[in-house]
């Protein structure tokens, strides 16, 4: 569990308005963070802050345990709309990002066929970039964010304009390179999250609301229940009234909170049996992602 | 100033392709070509196609080579002008506006090479292009109107290859320290408008940038007054350094106006 990068009260004002207010989190080495929060929550400031495109007003970054100035040596970045020289090609342009990257421009060219065919790209490496699609421009902004073997992987919104097949294999080419790589990437949406990451830092406007593993926000969120389903209205009406745990009513539907595991299910099908209410179906449930997302960005601060 | 080949070879690139490499030349190579020509041939040109009463007279001066060329350079001097600082205006701004140079900024190039490529390409188009333009206009001088001292015209391309230099630095800096349309304004306002000024007033100084095109003509003549013209270029050499550092800073202080 070895620290890559610790940034700590990292701060990025614009006149009054601060974009990212103090934020302190870590990132392990070879692991995966997503930056969760809505849009205009401070992601894309964070990691312009990281890549060296912006100047934070104060707080430090510190990576492998140096307060870094230039730490573009060791990065690969990917902005959330990669745009590019239209009049290069595909392998002009990654060969290029690799030798300013200081790779060896003897195995220059070498290093950005084998990352083009990595992201799948390798029949439109001659092409002009101007005629990509956009599922084409995210690979080979992928693909040059990635050609130097940077040790710090940062990426914004990688995922978000594709559709989901393209997302698909985008995630795909991710999880791939999470083991040899630290990777922090902004999204809007947890159900991309919830496949590869190993730590979620949700912001809300510039805020670090809270962090923890996909596990612990299940834990801490899923707030579990009984959906008992009834024929009708009234049916749902009465069992709410004769319950012995307190539950609420959603027209046919009535819910019962479990708390610390209790009631067990068969308390709660007993009192169903013996209130003799015509039932149709009795569930477990959880919060769903989306659910946990909103309970996050909306918790009270 | 270890990526400047790699950035070079993209401005390179860049203006091969957007076929810059071109139509620049073609601009200076036809400007250069045509004054010869129409001065030569007016009178036969009037003839042909001016309608004139039999028996027409004009007394057309008899023009010198020198003459010639100079009228060549005063037509580089405003469209010439006009082309280098409207094509060149975006040279870094637009790469900041359209997000392109993010790839750039988040990589560990130095600033100093970023702004030298593009100086460099710059510098090869304009002085190429000028020297192009200025050569045919010396082959047909010299057809047509007689021959033009060597040593001279070396002289004199040479001053007016600092006032190119001084055009290129004025282009690139305003272009690292503003947007494409300011640029664009105040890289004309700083070449045309400022040297309009300079020969309105410019009789009370004789020491200024905007002199070196007027003192290259007087190198062409030779009849120059060597002190002040020192003196211009030693100041234009100065300032030409100054706005190239500036350009370098101003390309670094506004990497966080990139869009992402």
């Amino acid at each position: 569990m070895k620290t890559l990068l610790h940034m700590q009260g990292l701060t990025k004002q614009y006149g009054k308005e601060k974009a990212v207010d103090s934020l302190t989190f870590s990132l392990i080495k070879n692991t995966s963070t997503a930056l969760i929060g809505p849009n205009g929550a401070g992601k894309t400031t964070t990691l312009s802050m990281l890549a060296g495109l912006l100047k934070q007003t104060s707080g430090t970054i510190v990576f492998d345990g140096e307060i870094t100035e230039d730490i573009r040596k060791v990065i690969g970045f990917l902005p959330q709309y990669p745009k590019f020289y239209s009049w290069l090609t595909a392998l002009e342009f990654t060969e290029m990002a690799a030798k300013l990257s200081g790779v060896d421009p003897k195995i220059a060219k070498q290093e950005a066929e084998k990352t083009l065919e990595f992201v799948g790209l390798t029949d439109a490496k001659n092409k002009k970039t101007g005629t990509f699609s956009g599922g084409m421009k995210q690979r080979l902004g992928l693909a040059q964010a990635i050609v130097h073997k940077p040790a710090l992987l940062l990426l914004d919104e990688p995922v978000s304009a594709l559709d989901p097949l393209g997302r698909r294999e985008i995630m795909n080419l991710l999880k791939e390179l999470q083991v040899t790589t630290t990777i922090l990437y902004s999204t809007h949406i947890l159900n991309d999250a919830e496949e590869m990451t190993d730590q979620l830092v949700f912001l809300r406007k510039g805020k670090l609301v809270e962090q923890g593993s996909m596990q612990e926000f299940r834990e801490k969120y899923a707030n579990p229940m009984y959906k008992i389903y009834f024929t009708s209205t009234e049916e749902a009406a009465k069992f709410v009234e004769i319950s012995p745990w307190p539950a609420r009513q959603e027209d046919s539907i009535a819910f019962i909170h479990i708390d610390e595991k209790k009631p067990v299910m068969n308390e709660v099908l007993r009192i169903l049996a013996d209130s003799n209410s015509s039932l149709l179906k009795v569930e477990r449930a959880t919060a769903s992602l989306e659910e946990i997302f909103l309970q996050v960005v909306n918790k009270d601060e | 100033m270890s990526n400047f080949s790699v950035l070079f070879q993209k401005e390179w690139r860049e203006n091969v392709r957007n076929f810059k490499i071109l139509w620049i030349p073609l601009v200076f190579l036809l400007f250069g070509i045509s004054d010869p020509l129409t001065n030569y041939y007016l009178p036969q040109i009037l003839n042909a196609v001016g309608n004139m009463p039999e028996g027409t007279v004009f007394p057309f001066p008899e023009l010198t080579p020198e003459q010639i060329v100079m009228t060549t350079v005063s037509q580089y001097q405003f469209i010439g002008m006009l082309v280098i600082t409207l094509g060149f205006a975006g040279i870094i701004s637009r790469e900041r506006k359209n997000g392109t140079s993010t790839f750039l900024y988040v990589r560990p190039i130095s600033y100093m090479s970023y702004v030298y490529s593009k100086f460099s390409v710059m510098c090869i188009l304009v002085i190429g292009s000028v020297i192009l333009g200025l050569l045919a206009n010396l082959y047909y001088t010299n057809v047509l109107f007689g021959a033009v001292g060597a040593g001279a015209f070396v002289g004199f391309l040479g001053t007016y290859i600092v006032w190119l230099l001084f055009v290129v630095s004025i282009v690139l800096f305003s272009s690292a320290a503003f947007s494409t349309a300011i640029a664009s304004i105040v890289s004309l306002a700083l070449v045309l408008f400022v040297q309009f000024i300079d020969a309105l007033l410019g009789a009370y100084w004789t020491i200024s940038p905007w002199k070196i095109p007027m003192y290259a003509g007087y190198v062409l003549n030779g009849s120059v007054d060597k002190t002040p013209f020192i003196w211009s270029l030693i100041i234009t050499l100065l300032a030409i350094v100054i706005l190239i550092l500036g350009a370098v800073y101003f390309a670094k202080r506004n990497i966080s106006k990139t869009k992402i």
